[in-house]
């Protein structure tokens, strides 16, 4: 492997956004081509963090540096990917739009689903906790997103990703979207239950899920 | 002592931080370097450690945490500053007793210390548990029944009249108040009419918080929780369940759930922000006492190797630096009707009576499921008071952890087990544990005798 290579994956795995710049900057210049950057160093990276995490040897922090260095870095190469591959969309999975839906503020397992899409090449857009059904529809159609992932804790907020697939319909916009569903409380039999796409039971089965849905 | 209006203006006027950079830049960063300064390293064999500087450098570090930092406003993106001075009048005043409920029922809570003479006391119930309303009376009356319970707690209702319940809508004010009726009639029903409580559980926004202010519902004599976002953040809707306790007077209880693996990184870290949030919450939250409630970032139990170390070095931290009334809950993977949940509620109830905390439990199946039942607590406190009664050492309370944990530990690794719901577990009618059950409970009681445990 190219020793560009080796550092953009070492500066993923140590949360170094700086380095993740710098060495993706360097690697362009040296003229490796931006989809080897981004699938054999970036997402090796993040591959190896959300390893390590797994594990338990890395813990939340180390994950969140690694988006971070993680975002640095395609904020470098995602311009040259475009420039290159124009018309093809092939590296970028899918946008999608991920909340914590109304009333809830518990973002954790948002959050590693949200940084594990990322890390597996969806463009996520995290809208936070907390966040009106509304608000998360209208975003979804100003990005034209092809997936709405939605997570509840609370019991008694779950019922809002429900309202939020019943906006869908009467809206008129249900067909455009995948909705995947998560949360400590939400099992196959309820996702089914309200007309969800799916529903994972961890971050991994999440990404594995959101690729099959969406044919990446 | 600060006044409780200062802590909103302090949230509408302190310095601007965004919320990811309080996260990783204030939380996670002071963390990593605090555990690295105090030199202080998890043993996955020494949960509950005898080592004194452990317990001391896990204050200390927790005691520059609180200062260092203070609080976070998720509502403004304000930091809540607090001085030390004003961090030190909260650890002064801090209560060392503390009377819940009335009459022939009252109890008295106290900060418990090592070696403490006096028992710990217990709070009976599945705190947060989603519970049917069909069967919610029942529910509570089966831990209110059980002599050893000093304290009720429940459940949430998450469905009123057969209407869905909806976090900060109106309903949330039927179904709080309706939590209350039922807390109140299974009191009644117990004959312990005058037992105190930690309830409005089905109060998630403050909506509910506020409409159970009064004599009928929750007591100035009762508690109700005021927790502690993670990490070291409140929002204005916790405040004003703090607020809403002011002239009221009702008991406040922090509550700060601390992800272990999530921004502390490790149980070091993880314990070192617990101690900081209770120092922070006798500010933000008017703590007249703290609950102990840390959870694994993948298994959610306080039951694994990682959340009892917190427990253990959190509870010794207080014990012995500066006594405060904690309160551990007990949240085990497993749930009624199973083995593991006997033998991970043993593990519990021992180290955190041992390490200086009270007892409340059992969040049987992670609180996830209404698989809970008042036969748990009833082992809960039999656990704790046999390591009372034996004056269990430290030492000791370790060895025990060690013995049970390979009884229970392999359901962290399966898909849950979550158990049976209360109405397969308990009689309906006589508010009874089924014989399948009482018997798994005698069983599991027996083999502990036989390994030692007075219960």
């Amino acid at each position: 492997m190219s020793e560009h290579l080796e550092k953009i994956i070492a500066a993923i795995i140590d949360g170094d956004a700086d380095a993740a710049e710098e060495s993706a900057q360097t690697a362009l210049a040296a003229g490796l081509d931006p989809l080897q950057i981004l699938n054999e160093g970036l997402m090796r990276g993040a591959d190896d963090v959300g390893k390590r995490f797994e594990s338990g040897e890395y813990f939340l922090p180390e994950l969140m540096l690694a988006g971070r260095a993680l975002k640095a870095a395609m904020d470098i190469v995602k311009p040259a990917l475009l420039e290159k591959y124009a018309g093809s969309d092939s590296q970028v999975k899918g946008t999608v739009v991920a909340a914590t839906v109304q009333t809830d503020i518990h973002d954790i397992g948002k959050n590693i689903v949200a940084s594990m899409l990322t890390a597996a090449g969806f463009d996520v857009v995290d809208m936070g906790v907390d966040v009106p059904i509304k608000s998360i529809i209208d975003k979804a159609e100003e990005l034209g997103a092809q997936v709405i992932a939605l997570s509840a804790l609370l019991t008694t907020s779950m019922p809002f990703i429900k309202d939020l697939i019943e906006l869908l319909k009467a809206r008129g916009l249900r067909e455009k979207y995948i909705v995947l569903v998560g949360g400590a409380s939400v099992t196959e039999e309820w996702a089914k239950g309200i007309g969800a796409d799916g529903t994972a039971r961890n971050a991994a089965e999440a990404v594995k899920l959101a690729r099959e849905l969406i044919g990446a | 002592m600060l006044n409780y209006l200062e802590i909103l203006d302090r949230a509408n006027n302190g310095p601007y931080l965004s919320e990811e950079n309080w996260d990783l830049e204030k939380v996670a960063m002071t963390a990593r370097r605090l555990v690295k300064k105090y030199k202080v390293e998890y043993d996955p064999n020494e949960i509950v450690t005898s080592d004194p500087a452990i317990a001391d450098a896990i204050y200390q570090a927790g005691y520059e945490m609180a200062v260092e930092l203070g609080a976070y406003s998720r509502s403004t993106e304000r930091i809540i500053q607090l001085s030390q001075e004003e961090i030190e009048a909260g650890i002064r005043n801090m209560k060392k007793t503390l009377v819940m409920g009335e009459g022939k029922d009252a109890r008295t809570l106290h900060a418990r210390r090592l070696d403490d003479d006096l028992p710990p006391l217990f709070f009976g119930g599945s705190p947060g548990t989603p519970v049917p309303e069909r069967y919610f009376l029942q529910n509570v009356i089966s831990y209110m029944q059980e002599p050893l319970i000093d304290l009720a707690t429940c459940g949430t209702l998450t469905e009123v009249d057969g209407r869905e319940v909806r976090t900060g809508n109106p309903i949330e004010i039927v179904s709080t108040r309706r939590e209350l009726q039922y807390m109140r009639e299974g009191l009644k029903r117990a004959g312990r009419a005058g037992m105190g409580m930690l309830a409005a559980q089905s109060s998630v926004s403050e909506l509910g918080d506020l409409a159970v202010a009064h004599p009928d519902y929750l007591r100035p004599c009762d508690s109700h929780l005021v927790p502690v976002l993670n990490e070291l953040k409140m929002d204005h809707r916790n405040i004003s369940r703090a607020v809403n306790s002011l002239e009221y007077g009702m008991i406040n209880a922090s509550l700060p759930c601390v992800i272990v693996g999530g921004l502390g990184g490790g149980p070091v870290g993880s314990a070192i922000i617990n101690v900081a949030s209770y120092l922070v919450a006798n500010l933000t939250c008017l703590a007249d006492y703290h609950i102990l409630h840390p959870i694994h970032v993948r298994h959610v139990a306080t039951s694994t190797r990682e959340v009892l170390w917190v427990i253990s070095a959190t509870g010794q931290a207080f014990a012995r630096n500066a006594p405060a009334i904690i309160v551990a809950d007990i949240y085990p993977k497993s749930g009624a009707g199973t083995m593991e949940l006997l033998y991970e509620t043993a593990a519990n109830a021992i180290v955190n009576a041992v390490t200086g905390s009270h007892l409340e439990g059992c969040g049987s199946a992670d609180g996830n499921a209404p698989n809970c039942s008042g036969l748990e607590a009833r082992w809960m406190a039999e656990c704790a008071l046999a390591s009372h009664k034996m004056k269990m050492s430290l030492k000791e309370a370790n060895e025990w952890a060690l013995k049970l944990l390979p009884r229970y530990e392999h359901v962290f690794t399966q898909d849950g087990n979550p158990g049976l719901p209360f109405d397969q577990v308990y009689d309906l009618q006589t508010i009874q544990p089924k014989d399948f059950w009482l018997k798994m409970y005698e069983e599991v009681k027996t083999e502990l005798k036989g390994m030692g445990l007075k219960v």
